[in-house]
């Protein structure tokens, strides 16, 4: 077992754990935070992306430990958090979610999109969001929203 | 009223409306409930012991060490008496065969469960799996389904005489099938797997205060499952509670029974502690999740005018090892050999289809069922005689759709179409295509040398599967009357209950706007509750764009009864005649003035006392339901149309434009059919350009990671040109249609008739799904 303190959403967490576990299951089994979801466990869907130190990472492919000392945000950790609140309205009115088991880790990526490339257009959207496998929506919507959010941020 | 929630009152909300989903915040908050999310005490995790072969008998098993009473197989389930899943067809010669939970002797495909590890944490269970020792007689395996059906092949079951699961003919004036001119094409449709992003979930325990077995699935059919553990473990109705929570999708494939939906609840009976077992994604593409795998002989034969005449096909479908539950092993077999002739008339008709048996997974249904594939061979054939008539694709396929003014239509194999206009979606999607632009387009060349075509995919799908079709199938759930639960709350507002599941189509708001439609209530005041066997009414669930038509249609209809108490109570109120009132804005209407509908329900709730003495006692809560009457389905068409730039050096494909002209009959609301339609496309191109589930010559499984099985990512389609066409059905309340799987169908044609267009002065045709820049090279390559 090995000893693991990190901030998680603003709260400082001390735990102690297996070598092998991963974030995803820690921030889920351990921590309840069942907001990050898993879809393949090996780092291709993104449905598990969460923001380390303010960057995403696949939380499935991270294990624990290699978070010590860091601060990682969830998808329950954006309430105060003005891209996250508009991204979520926009992804409401662009319909841009269905079964929304993507949605936690397609928002995560959404607000790294538009924090860190606030002139992205439509292509460069849809390239940065290769990371992040959404079957359902056909990804239309899902476009729209973050071009919708990229255009109120320039205004 | 398909043109803007024009309900009583409903501002906005009702039928035609675009509302905004009443789902969407929890799942925007990280706030939905899926199985994996739900954490009961003391649950046990549980990991499989999977078979490691395509093909073997004599399997021994030996327990990893330290698993007393965490450890169970095949023989601890018979000793309890669980019986295995059967399920056969009533088509005659149909070859039945038990699904065994866990393996019994034989392992018939790599995956197969052959044993249950239970342990605190899922990776403590894998080490367990991982301890487990099976020893087995390995046997030839039968891979590849051509070869499957030869008199030579192993046997997938010993006491079968053949793999032939099924064997179909639809025949019609097959004597007079010949014409002048015939072009004869063999295709395939290879495997592929469904992947809903969210897998299979099973968390089981038997609830002490409940009395009763309580199973958290993600299933698209709660009531079916109920039924299927109550048969299979033995249990009364009573005993079993099924509840399908937030389901991230599921696109068929969590409306078949899986074993380990029997297994782990009886494992949780057995050790009397809370179990789960999470698929991970190697187990959904390996184990169980696989769909299509078609292959076609077709012959089309036409005058030389160009009007179709007959149709011949010898269809084979690889099944896999197993009949699934309820939908069978020959759903997909019998669809494709009755429904080939897609929109277009012929005169005569002779089809042979077998679904037959191979050592892979069983297959199971996936948004489209058959059509994909059926599509995929009667379109490219289409295409193949107009360059074999020297005809524009467009013309011929305008010559022989069905034409409007013949609707309803009897097809060739005794199916009715019942309503649209086939050749006007066709007209607008060519149109908005722009087929001459693309003609003056090829003349002129490319600067870059790849080569631009354009294709054509017309279909229809039968939706809201009909009783008497599934009847005559003898499947395990038949559809009959789909029923709804509408109460009127103390406050004025409704709760309705649905059998069928939301996993992702926006039911919860589609659903409630029918009420909104009926009452003009605001849609604030409805709630739609569903994925519980315990409060919701008996249903088969969803599937087969069911879901709108029938429960829909049953909410219509219970809404109507309803009202009309609703309004005895407010006649009382009014002191007028019943005949006097209606329903307005969720008011109750007399001539001198209107009661709300929180005032009938504050009396009947919480004033009772002010009623009158022959008050109906059936009262504010009315169960009622609904099927097409008469007994028939209503018929979605559409048609796709695309252009592609084809690189003939690489083989890669890319979409330029993709316009589709649908009709869904009344659209309940714009944004859900668009989005609908949208992600059903999407999933079209992967089955058409990039999935594949590839075996090896032994059975094994080699697209087993996201890295080896290619998703359809956001950078593989150019936004879709929608177009609606809005035939009602005679059939359906508001005459909606079923919409959920048309979407899915005819991409893999299209896209293959257009790469075969931009390939034509090569005389090469792709004939085969995934449509790879291998596969593209090769054709090209044959034909330098």
């Amino acid at each position: 077992m090995t000893e693991l303190t990190l901030k998680i959403n603003g709260e400082d967490v001390t735990a102690d754990v297996e070598p092998r576990l991963s974030l995803a299951d820690f921030v889920r089994d351990h921590r309840r935070l069942t907001g990050t979801h898993l879809g393949c466990e090996h780092g291709v869907c993104g449905a598990c992306t969460v923001l380390m130190n303010g960057e995403p990472v696949r939380s499935c492919i991270t294990f624990a430990v290699a978070a010590d000392g860091t601060e990682i945000t969830t998808i329950e950790g954006f309430d105060d958090d003005d891209p996250m609140t508009m991204l979520r309205q926009a992804f409401h009115e662009n319909h841009a979610l269905q079964c929304g088991y993507c949605t936690p880790g397609m928002l995560v990526a959404a607000r790294d999109i538009v924090t860190r490339l606030p002139d992205a257009d439509e292509d460069r959207v849809r390239l940065e969001l290769a990371g992040n496998l959404c079957r359902c929506t056909g990804y239309v919507g899902i476009v729209n929203a973050i071009l919708s959010v990229i255009e109120k941020r320039q205004a | 009223m398909a043109d803007g929630g024009t309900g009583p009152g409903s501002d906005g909300q009702g039928i035609g409306a675009r509302v905004l989903r009443k789902e969407d915040k929890r799942f925007l908050d990280g706030a939905g409930r899926y199985v994996s999310d739900i954490y009961l005490p003391r649950t046990l995790e549980a990991a499989i012991v999977r078979s490691p072969v395509a093909h073997a008998e004599n399997l021994k098993i030996s327990p990893p060490a330290g698993a007393e009473g965490r450890f169970f197989t095949a023989e601890d389930m018979a000793a309890d008496g669980v019986q295995p899943i059967h399920v056969v067809s009533k088509f005659p010669g149909h070859k039945g065969s038990d699904y065994p939970h866990l393996a019994t002797g034989k392992l018939r495909f790599v995956g197969e469960s052959v044993a249950v590890c239970l342990a605190d944490t899922r990776a403590a269970a894998e080490d367990l799996v991982a301890g487990a020792e099976i020893d087995f007689n390995a046997l030839p395996p039968v891979v590849d389904m051509l070869a499957a059906v030869e008199p030579s092949a192993a046997r997938v079951h010993d006491d079968w005489d053949d793999n032939v699961i099924l064997d179909s003919r639809f025949d019609a004036n097959a004597e007079n099938v010949s014409a002048p001119v015939s072009v004869t094409r063999t295709f395939r449709m290879n495997r592929q797997a469904v992947n809903p992003l969210e897998g299979a979930a099973v968390l089981a325990e038997w609830d002490a205060r409940e009395d009763r077995l309580v199973v958290y699935s993600a299933s698209q059919i709660p009531h079916i499952l109920k039924n299927a553990l109550c048969e299979c473990l033995g249990l009364r109705q009573n005993q079993v509670r099924v509840v399908a929570p937030d389901v991230g999708g599921g696109f068929g494939y969590k409306c078949v029974l899986l074993p380990e939906e029997i297994y782990i609840p009886w494992v949780a009976m057995q050790v009397k502690r809370p179990v789960r077992w999470i698929q991970d994604r190697r187990e959904h593409l390996v184990t169980a999740a696989n769909a299509r795998e078609h292959h076609y002989s077709v012959t089309l034969h036409a005058q030389p005018d160009g009007t179709f005449v007959g149709l011949e096909a010898d269809i084979i479908v690889d099944s896999g090892a197993y009949s699934v539950y309820p939908h069978s092993n020959i759903l997909e077999s019998t669809m494709a050999g009755r429904t080939l002739h897609g929109p277009y008339t012929f005169s005569a008709y002779k089809v042979r289809s077998r679904a037959v048996a191979t050592n892979k997974p069983p297959i199971v249904p996936y948004r489209g069922v058959a059509r994909p594939g059926i599509c995929f061979a009667l379109e490219l054939a289409i295409d193949a005689m107009a360059r074999e008539l020297g005809r524009e694709p467009y013309d011929l396929r305008m010559q022989n759709l069905v034409p409007p003014e013949k609707m309803p239509y009897t097809t060739i194999t005794g199916g009715e179409f019942d309503s649209g206009d086939y050749p006007e979606a066709l007209r607008r999607s060519a149109d908005l295509i722009d087929v001459a632009a693309v003609r003056a387009r090829q003349l002129e060349g490319e600067a870059d040398g790849r080569l631009i075509g354009v294709g054509f995919g017309c279909y229809i799908e039968m939706t809201a599967l009909q009783t008497s079709a599934a009847a005559r199938a003898g499947l395990a759930a038949i559809p009959g009357y789909e029923q709804a639960h509408v109460r009127l709350t103390p406050d004025g507002g409704l709760e309705i209950g649905v059998g069928v599941q939301n996993h992702g189509q926006g039911m919860e708001t589609t659903l409630a706007q029918v009420a909104c439609e009926k009452f003009g209530l605001d849609i604030d005041m409805v709630s739609v509750r569903h994925g519980d066997t315990a409060t919701s009414p008996y249903s088969t669930g969803t599937y087969a764009s069911r879901s709108m038509v029938m429960a829909g249609g049953a909410i219509a209809r219970t809404c109507d009864v309803l009202g009309e108490n609703i309004r005895r109570i407010g006649a009382h109120l009014l002191q007028c005649g019943f005949d006097e009132t209606t329903i307005s804005g969720a008011r109750v209407v007399g001539p001198s003035g209107d009661v709300s509908f929180a005032e009938v329900a504050r009396v009947w709730h919480r004033n009772p006392e002010d009623l009158p003495a022959d008050v109906d006692p059936a009262g504010v809560e009315v169960t009622s339901g609904f099927r097409p009457s008469p007994d028939k389905s209503p018929f979605s068409y559409a048609t796709h149309a695309a252009i592609v730039a084809v690189d003939p050096e690489l083989g890669h494909v890319e979409i330029l434009d993709y316009v589709i002209s649908e009709d869904c009959g009344t659209i309940v609301n714009p944004m859900i059919v668009d989005g609908q339609i949208l992600g059903g496309a999407l999933q079209g191109v992967g089955t058409a350009l990039f999935e594949e589930s590839c075996f090896d010559a032994e059975g094994q499984p080699l697209s087993s990671t996201f890295a080896d099985y290619t998703m359809p990512g956001s950078t593989h389609l150019p936004n879709i040109r929608l177009d609606h066409l809005v035939n009602p059905s005679p059939l359906t309340e508001f005459g909606v249609k079923g919409l959920g799987e048309g979407g899915a169908i005819p991409p893999p044609a299209t896209i293959a008739n257009a790469v075969n267009d931009a390939l034509r002065e090569y005389g090469a045709e792709v004939s085969e799904t995934p449509i790879t820049p291998r596969r593209v090279r090769a054709c090209v390559v044959a034909k330098s």
